[in-house]
């Protein structure tokens, strides 16, 4: 990756650095934002790879949710309580300065032959985003979240994928009308739903997702590939 | 944060091209015996002697570590498989860039006119136990080869990279015995 002359060296570790300006931020969900950065001169990426966010001596790693060629890099953030930082980045303003990475991480789309499923939950959604702005189709999304509030980019994602299915933890039961909503997690649709066959599968989620969705895998889908991100 | 997340409690490793592939495939064998040798070059390091070269060699052993995560990455990824053409393959010209650091530390290394007894210094110890590990994971290497199971692309760079590191490991052994002022141990068979 060559340097661009936004890019900087910070004392702390020497790790290369790139200092952003906030562009813009518009809201997702109640807690959870759109951050769009100044992109640096020099900076490039691949659909799915991250970036480390740092603000005074916190680091945190973020998926670029937007598409290679833009000319801003955009991250998405849910604040949580115990997140000092990602309630600093929900709270942010046009303008305001931090410190990123080079992008980096190989979880990436590889178009082929077999069937790609992509399963995330919460902001797992993020690189899945990703590889839709990349050009990614022919695809079946699970979306795990617990209520219809939190299925960021639906409209996005539901038009790029082949299927498009919001996987509802929350407690009801599906009713007339409900359409493309399956109540349960998406571990419950690749054990019930999903039919046989070799798959692509691409996970991204927390590790206990990651775990019981490759048990699953390993399973009912032996011959498949398996490509994971682990979120925290 | 949790450092596991348990998918590979069945048995069961992702390769990086995404196959889940048994544990005990000698793929996984391979580059789990390149991760040993990572393991053993770190050690090496941390037990360089205290000598104003030992910079320049932390700098080359630094630069072989991430080499070997590059040979990692390619050792676990199936030939013709989507995610092998996000590889970067290992080049004639890293293979050199070794025999460049082996001739310079020989040239300052008295003749060998007998098998040396590995040991010494322990960053001399570290560096023949890391010799040993290289010659096996090469061995490794060279079997998944055999079977067409490592992609062709850089294969010929890539094995002679592996038979130059061990020459290294075997150089810098005796060079890390010169910098300690520890002689070499001949064999007195």
């Amino acid at each position: 990756m060559n340097r661009g002359k936004d890019e900087t060296v910070t004392a702390a570790g020497g790790r290369t650095r790139f200092e952003v300006q906030v562009a813009a931020k518009r809201r997702l969900a109640s807690h959870t934002v759109e951050i769009r950065f100044q992109r640096p001169k020099g900076f490039a990426f691949s659909a799915g790879q991250k970036i480390s966010v740092a603000h005074q001596g916190i680091h945190r790693d973020y998926t670029l949710v937007n598409s290679p060629q833009d000319a801003e890099l955009a991250i998405c953030v849910r604040g949580i309580a115990q997140g000092s930082l990602s309630l600093v980045l929900v709270a942010a303003k046009a303008g305001d300065r931090y410190h990123i990475s080079p992008a980096f991480g190989h979880f990436l789309y590889h178009p082929c032959a077999q069937p790609a499923v992509f399963v995330a939950t919460g902001t797992g959604i993020a690189p899945f985003v990703a590889f839709v702005h990349g050009g990614a189709k022919n695809f079946h999304l699970l979306h795990g979240v617990r209520s219809e509030a939190e299925l960021y980019y639906r409209s996005l994602l539901s038009q790029a994928a082949d299927h498009y299915t919001p996987c509802l933890s929350g407690e009801r039961e599906k009713l007339p009308g409900d359409g493309e909503n399956f109540y349960g997690r998406v571990t419950d649709f690749l054990e019930h739903r999903l039919p046989d066959g070799d798959y692509d599968f691409y996970l991204c989620g927390r590790g206990e997702m990651l775990r019981d969705a490759t048990r699953i895998i390993d399973r009912r889908f032996d011959g498949s590939r398996l490509y994971s991100e682990l979120f925290f | 944060m949790k450092v596991y997340t348990g998918t590979g409690d069945g048995g069961k490793t992702s390769l990086f091209s995404g196959e889940r592939i048994a544990k005990t495939d000698a793929r996984i064998e391979a580059y789990g015996d390149l991760d040993e040798l990572n393991a053993v070059v770190g050690s090496v390091v941390a037990a360089l002697p205290r000598h104003p070269d030992s910079q320049k060699l932390k700098a080359q052993l630094m630069n072989i570590q991430s080499t070997l995560f590059q040979v990692g990455a390619l050792l676990a990824t199936s030939p013709g498989s989507p995610a092998a053409d996000q590889l970067v393959p290992i080049k004639a010209e890293q293979g050199r860039w070794l025999e460049e650091r082996i001739d310079a530390m020989d040239a300052r290394l008295v003749r060998l006119n007998a098998f040396i007894i590995p040991g010494g210094h322990p960053s001399a110890a570290w560096s023949h136990i890391a010799r040993t590990v290289c010659r096996r994971v090469e061995r490794r290497v060279v079997k998944l080869a055999s079977a067409g199971a490592v992609i062709p692309d850089g294969l010929d760079a890539l094995l002679i990279y592996l038979n130059r590191l061990s020459d290294y490991f075997f150089v810098l052994a005796r060079f890390c015995n010169n910098l300690a002022g520890v002689a070499d141990e001949p064999w007195q068979g």
